[in-house]
């Protein structure tokens, strides 16, 4: 304990003096979890995860106590033991208290396995040097695999039930290290045959399985045997870390995420299998398929969303595994196998699901949307993948909700929204009908009443009379304003829909001139369509009705959204009318807003008069200050300086004096503001010269802009860091030239770089703006060797051959060629590393890599359609990046 | 897959904080994971205090949504499904799943296993459905069979065991928690092969079966030309399989009468084995027609040990089983109110009990009721503006009774009045309760041939029926009533 917590405090002085007893525990934990950040700031922070692990194997403390030490550290292994040294002691220490418990039984064992396996884990200490790792790993799989272990490690029938959670601590450390069991996977595979828990094993079985195909695809590796069976890793001995050791860099998802979001992330389609393994594979997947039924609904769908993605673009392993199980799975009610089924639909498509099977799984999960015996959670999930339904043929782009194709509007009848659901039941609903809606239109009316777009009418003037209630909750006017928004947004080219809309939200104005925050917030927000025609409708409404005085203020926050150049006569008698009732410093500053919009409208003589007015007339002497402050701007400032001036709103209208926030607004326009990107960027053709690959940066403008400066950040620090660009002007249609980025690789990969831009307006704002990212692909590193002496070529090559090895790795594969022939693809993208060539067939080509690594290829004996390459590089971690790049070249032509 | 954190929170209206942290996991092993896989969009998960501040204000539970606030109530923020993306501390945490039901918050965050920017879609999220269910499955385990707040103590006080068993990384292994309280105490049982997870372990005694289906039937009524009636009928069979041996065969077969109406939009419960093709095509989403698919309904199936629901399904019979109508005319301060009910013939007039509620919004408290009824008597409950005609236990031989009455009301004073954002104006309802054993509206049953076992042993074959009304509505005819789409349909 340091000294500086020697403090005699009750608590401390327990911990000084042995073991806490269970009162001072329970509290500790107690404070702990009311508030960890300020636990661990306080004078017990320091040295918590030390005293529980002491404590731990106090004999003064009851089991339960001890468990709820343990159950702090499965929740809070972060702040117990902050860093990788420090997990690695927790766990070690975890596994020497679980060693020396007495052998009779105990319901400490279970946590502890669970306890040491969660600090290795989060804590990042599992790895080959680790120690405990190489304790914890054999023990739990001895545990697992239902191995006596002896006496000392509990009763037989205790070992027994240890084994379900030995199976849980491998999976969890395979989903943070994956990999790790891929040494195993035959031994998973015998067992599953035999008795024992399935679930566990199954699942595990799976994971491990997925993760050794998507490393090893990443390698460009077979299965190399993995699903045959092999030896038993021993305490103290080694356990294999290869395919951990490969995986590492990549951790998976466990589940596929959609087939479009995750493009080129995992190419399984690379994976070479041998006959011999692609059955035995089929084999591994089809005895895990068959024994799923013994499996809970939620691992059943863990399985088949592993295996889905375990199955996706594997070459020879046709889903047709999976259909067995399918109309078992469409008939239930659980949410995670109906979602299960649908990530298959989606990795599968049409090789799963012929269209009439599409049809059947689109009306289960209509009638599943709409079934009264689900919760409205599910319910409501269910319409959203119906909105995201992954088609065989979609139709529309790609990421945007949509009516699947097949989903009429008979099938959809049920699904339409009434003023008796709940708010989100509402919207979700309404957003289904408004996309019928845009159907409906585009079949156009036969003359039927009861269209989908009455129906939405009649809705939408049901919310607004329910927004209109006084004293109603704020929940009933939100509703209104986002049913019509979403209405606004969806039917945006529908004036059909959107006048009785626009009427009606004036009519609502009318009826609760209160609801002035919603109406500036939607104005804000909804597009022209819609925003146009009900700023003039709100105007009308306001400067025709004065109304009572305690809607002026509303009156007056709404008329400083609507009002601009038209109806000036109007809004300046409204406010001229308006300027006496304005007694106290709340409406004056609300009536000087409606001003400075005026101000910013370019209003002239009549704001002139009025202002003059205010200056002389208002009580209070900041609002008098104010009048004068923009009577003189006005009389003063030509129209574009008067706007800049007033450009960026307040930002806190509320603020005690309005000189202060009328200040804050002028500082706004020295400020840096957020904006849309000025200009295009985007990466030239490749310089092949220099010692660094350079990046040649092509320029659209956009707009104009001065002392440009562009900022550049590479992801994931695989380059080094990049200096700025400056370029002092740019203006549209003028001719650029080409911006040069030079590049510094830490290692030869493509990467992504995040681009901002900062700027001056020629209005003189200063502007930052974010560019979409550019991609660096590998083939934009490329940098030729030096040129060899004449005559040298083909020794040079050859010696550079020769020395990748054998510490490289040498490869062959085929590269299809477009109708120009070989030589066209390397006078189009490999002429500057030629270093031997003899056309039209053979070409020896070498290049570097920076930093340090090169790359060779012999593209020999071309042949009409395709080219055999053999290639060697000295850096293992290209060889993926190769094929991917040559296979683009030669689609590029 | 997996969960980052879940959370139990007690909504609490009129405190100062608005609800309490009831229970909370988290799960760091999967924190670890979501940094990786959320790089530069990763927001931790926070502590329990910023969490319940942010979740309470998202729902609106927090008392302070008298003023429009652009974060909660822009019409922009809309959310379609019980996903949220919680502000706290300046940083955006997504996606969170929550509900509430019966004053309790149910809360959890799923793993996303790539980045969070842009968002991918929920359903490609796998996290999501599982995290659902692990919710269902508190939510169910906390409320079978609890009746008070000590048993709710005691239901919470065992979750931190519970979830360890049944969801011990993050990763949920079975939604039904009540098995993993079983399989705690069947520790010692050892699982024979092919022992289905799910079943925690033996039966050892009378083989018996019972089937129970419970029929709950809604209805919309409005007594309107251009607006139709409508009613629908919603089923669910639970059973209870005390059999012998590890994995027994069972079919349950459900039977309609000649007369019946088809069962449709059937869902089954997992342990079903296989389905005809009849049972799962047949929806209503399919206009109707002879055709329909009359059962009858067999469900092959592997019984777990407790009480399961076999199936839901829907019907649509030809006839509501009371059709009423409801007139009011406002006079003044008072209401002149019209009721008449009529029994269909073809339903059993036997009722547990029958009444109807007929309530008054947005007005002061009544005053002063007179009335005339053809049968049973009315209560009046002044205070809540409500009044109850209790039927009682049969419709008269004629099968039609008729109430008539002029209700007075008090000055309107705010706060103490119920009110209701539909019944505005003229709007109102009367609502139906009723129950009927031994019966079912589809006329759909199950019998002692109902039931095959393919194990040792004859078992005692118990079956229960029963109607039950829910959402039962008849609404005034004098003036606007809200309509479901189904309903303009003529």
């Amino acid at each position: 304990m340091s000294s500086r917590h020697a403090a005699p405090r009750q608590g401390l002085a327990c911990l000084t003096m042995g073991p806490t007893s269970r009162e001072t525990w329970a509290q500790r934990l107690g404070t702990f979890r009311a508030s960890p950040s300020a636990f661990m700031a306080g004078p017990e922070g320091e040295d918590l995860g030390r005293h529980l692990l002491s404590d731990l194997r106090s004999e003064k403390l009851s089991e339960p106590t001890k468990i709820s030490l343990l159950a702090l550290s499965l929740e809070y292994p972060a702040q117990l033991w902050p860093d990788a040294p420090a997990a690695e002691a927790a766990a070690t220490s975890l596994l020497d208290t679980l060693v020396l418990l007495p052998p009779r039984p105990s319901a400490l064992r279970r946590p502890l396995l669970l306890a040491a396996t969660t600090a290795l884990a989060a804590g990042g200490a599992l790895g080959p040097t680790s120690g405990a790792s190489r304790r914890l790993l054999p023990l739990l799989l001895g545990l697992a695999s239902g191995r006596d272990l002896g006496r000392s490690f509990g009763p037989a029938s205790e070992q027994r039930t240890l084994q379900a959670t030995a199976w849980e601590c491998l999976r969890e450390l395979e989903s943070c290290k994956p990999g790790l069991l891929g040494g195993c996977l035959g031994l998973l595979r015998g067992l599953l045959g035999q008795e024992g828990a399935v679930q566990p094993l199954s699942l595990l079985l799976a994971l491990a399985l997925r993760n050794a195909l998507v490393i090893q695809a990443r390698a460009r590796a077979g299965l190399q045997g993995l699903l045959v069976a092999g030896d038993w890793p021993t305490e103290g001995g080694p356990w294999n870390w290869m395919l951990a050791e490969e995986g590492d860099a990549h951790l998976q998802p466990q589940a596929p995420s959609w087939p479009a979001a995750e493009e080129g992330e995992c190419r399984l389609a690379t994976l070479e299998l041998s006959p011999e393994e692609a059955r035995e594979l089929r084999a591994a997947v089809a005895q895990l398929l068959d024994a799923s039924y013994l499996l809970t609904p939620v691992a059943q769908a863990q399985l088949l969303w592993l295996l889905g993605w375990a199955l996706r673009g594997l070459r020879g392993q046709p889903p047709v595994l999976f259909k067995p199980q399918l109309v078992r799975l469409l008939g239930t009610a659980q949410l995670t196998l109906l979602h299960a089924v649908l990530a298959l639909k989606a990795a599968f498509g049409e090789a799963l699901f012929t269209a009439q099977d599409e049809a059947l799984l689109l009306r289960r999960l209509t009638l599943a949307a709409q079934h009264p015996a689900l919760p409205l959670p599910a319910r409501l999930f269910y319409l959203h993948c119906l909105l995201n339904f992954p088609e065989n043929w979609p139709l529309g782009p790609a990421g945007e909700e949509a009516a699947p194709l097949l989903l009429g509007s008979q099938l959809c009848r049920g699904l339409l929204p009434s003023l008796l659901h709940d708010p989100t039941a509402l919207l979700a609903r309404l957003h289904l009908l408004c996309l019928l809606c845009v159907e409906d239109e585009e079949k156009e009316e036969k003359g039927q009443d009861q269209s989908p777009r009455r129906y939405l009418e009649e809705l939408l003037a049901g919310l607004r009379q329910r927004a209109a209630l006084d004293g109603g909750p704020r929940a009933l006017a939100t509703l209104c304003f986002q049913a019509s928004y979403l209405v606004a947004r969806c039917l945006a080219g529908q004036p059909v829909v959107l006048t009785p809309l626009t009427h009606g939200l004036a009519q609502l104005y009318r009826a609760q001139p209160a609801l002035a925050p919603h109406f500036v917030d939607l104005l804000d927000r909804v597009g022209p369509e819609l925003g146009e025609p009900l700023k003039v409708v709100l105007r009308q409404e306001v400067v025709s009705r004065p109304g009572r005085d305690e809607a002026l203020r509303w009156h007056l926050q709404m008329l400083a959204r609507v009002a601009d150049g038209d109806a000036q006569s109007a809004t300046l008698g409204f406010l001229q009318a308006a300027a006496a009732r304005c007694t106290d410093w709340g409406l004056q500053q609300a009536l000087l807003q409606v001003c400075r919009a005026l101000l910013r409208a370019g209003v002239g003589g009549g704001l002139a008069d009025l202002l003059q007015a205010l200056a002389r007339q208002l009580e209070d002497p900041d609002g008098r200050d104010h009048a004068r402050l923009y009577y003189i701007l006005l009389a003063h400032l030509e129209e574009p300086k008067l706007g800049v001036a007033l450009g960026p709103s307040l930002a806190a209208p509320a603020l005690a004096s309005s000189l202060v926030a009328e200040n804050q607004g002028f500082a706004a326009a020295l400020m840096v503001q957020e904006a849309p990107a000025p200009i295009r960027l985007s990466v030239g053709p490749h310089r092949a010269k220099g010692p660094v690959p350079v990046l040649q940066l092509q320029v659209e403008v956009l707009e104009q802009v001065y002392s440009l400066e562009l900022r550049f950040r590479v992801e994931r620090q695989i380059y080094a860091p990049l200096g700025a660009v400056h370029v002092p002007c740019l203006c549209p249609g003028r001719p650029t030239r080409p911006l040069l980025l030079p590049l510094q690789p830490r290692r030869p990969a493509p990467s992504r770089l995040a681009v901002r831009a900062l700027y001056t307006t020629p209005s003189g704002l200063t502007c930052h703006a974010r560019l979409p990212p550019l991609l660096v692909n590998f083939a934009d590193l490329f940098l030729p060797f030096p040129q060899p002496p004449e005559g040298a070529e083909l020794g040079f090559f050859e010696e550079l051959w020769d020395s990748c090895l054998p510490k490289g790795t040498e490869s062959r594969l085929w590269c299809p060629l477009g109708p120009h022939g070989l030589e066209a693809l390397v006078s189009r993208h490999l002429e500057p590393f030629v270093v031997v060539a003899q056309p039209p067939t053979s070409y020896l080509i070498a290049i570097r890599l920076p930093p340090d690594s090169r790359l060779l290829l012999r593209l020999e004996a071309a042949q009409a359609d395709g080219v055999p390459v053999a290639l060697r590089t000295d850096d293992w971690a290209v060889l993926p990046l190769v094929g991917d790049c040559l296979r683009g070249l030669s689609v590029a032509g | 897959m997996a969960q980052r954190a879940v959370w139990l929170i007690s909504h609490e209206p009129g405190t100062p904080l608005c609800g309490t942290v009831r229970f909370s996991r988290r799960y760091p092993t999967v924190e670890k994971r979501a940094k990786v896989f959320n790089g530069a969009s990763y927001v931790p998960v926070p502590e329990d205090g910023p969490f319940l501040k942010a979740l309470l204000f998202e729902l609106r539970l927090s008392d302070d949504d008298k003023d429009f606030s652009e974060s909660r109530d822009s019409c922009s923020h809309i959310n379609k499904t019980s996903i949220y993306a919680l502000l706290i501390g300046g940083e955006e945490l997504w996606p969170v799943i929550a509900f509430m039901k019966n004053g309790m918050i149910y809360a959890c965050v799923p793993l996303v296993e790539q980045t969070l920017f842009p968002r991918p879609p929920l359903i490609s999220i796998s996290g999501i459905s599982q995290g659902f269910e692990l919710l269902f499955g508190v939510q169910g385990f906390l409320y079978s069979g609890q009746k008070n707040d000590s048993e709710l103590n005691t239901k919470l006080s065992q979750l931190p065991d519970l979830l360890l068993q049944t969801c011990p990384f993050g990763t949920l292994l079975d939604a039904n928690l009540e098995n993993s309280l079983d399989s705690i105490n069947f520790a010692s049982v050892t699982h024979p092969q092919k022992q289905p997870t799910w079943k925690a372990g033996t039966y050892k005694g009378k083989p018996q079966v019972s089937i129970s289906i419970t029929e709950k039937v809604k209805s919309m009524q409005y007594d309107k030309q251009d607006i139709a009636d409508t009613w629908q009928v919603i089923g669910v069979v639970t059973c209870k399989c005390d059999l012998e041996g590890s994995m027994p065969n069972v079919t349950i077969s459900l039977s309609l009468p000649t007369n019946g109406s088809p069962l449709q939009d059937i869902l089954v419960h997992p342990c079903v084995t296989s389905l005809d093709s009849a049972i799962l095509t047949s929806s209503s989403i399919d206009a109707a027609d002879d055709s329909a698919f009359s059962g009858p309904y067999k469900f092959p199936l592997t019984p777990p040990l407790e009480s399961f629901n076999l199936c839901y399904y829907t019907s649509q019979v030809p006839v509501p089983p009371i059709l009423g109508f409801y007139q009011v005319k406002e006079e003044e301060v008072q209401l002149k109110i019209t009721v008449n009910l009529k029994l269909h013939e073809s339903v059993k007039n036997s009722f547990e009990f029958c009444e109807a509620r007929i309530p008054f919004y947005n007005r002061g408290p009544v005053t002063h009721v007179e009335h005339k009824v053809s049968f049973g008597q009315l209560e009046v409950f002044r205070e809540k503006s409500l009044l109850i005609w209790i039927i009682g236990q049969k419709f008269p031989k004629s099968l039609e009774i008729s109430l008539s009455g002029t209700v007075t009301f008090g000055a309107k004073s705010h706060e103490k009045q119920p009110f209701d954002q539909i019944c505005i104006g003229g709007t109102a309802y009367l609502k139906l309760h009723f129950r009927i054993l031994d019966y079912t509206l589809t006329g759909c049953y199950a019998d002692q041939h109902s039931v095959q076992v393919f194990a040792s042993g004859k078992p005692k074959i118990s079956t229960y029926r029963k109607l039950i009304s829910s959402d039962y509505y008849i609404w005034n005819s004098k003036a606007p009533a809200p309509v479901t789409y189904g309903s303009l349909l003529l």
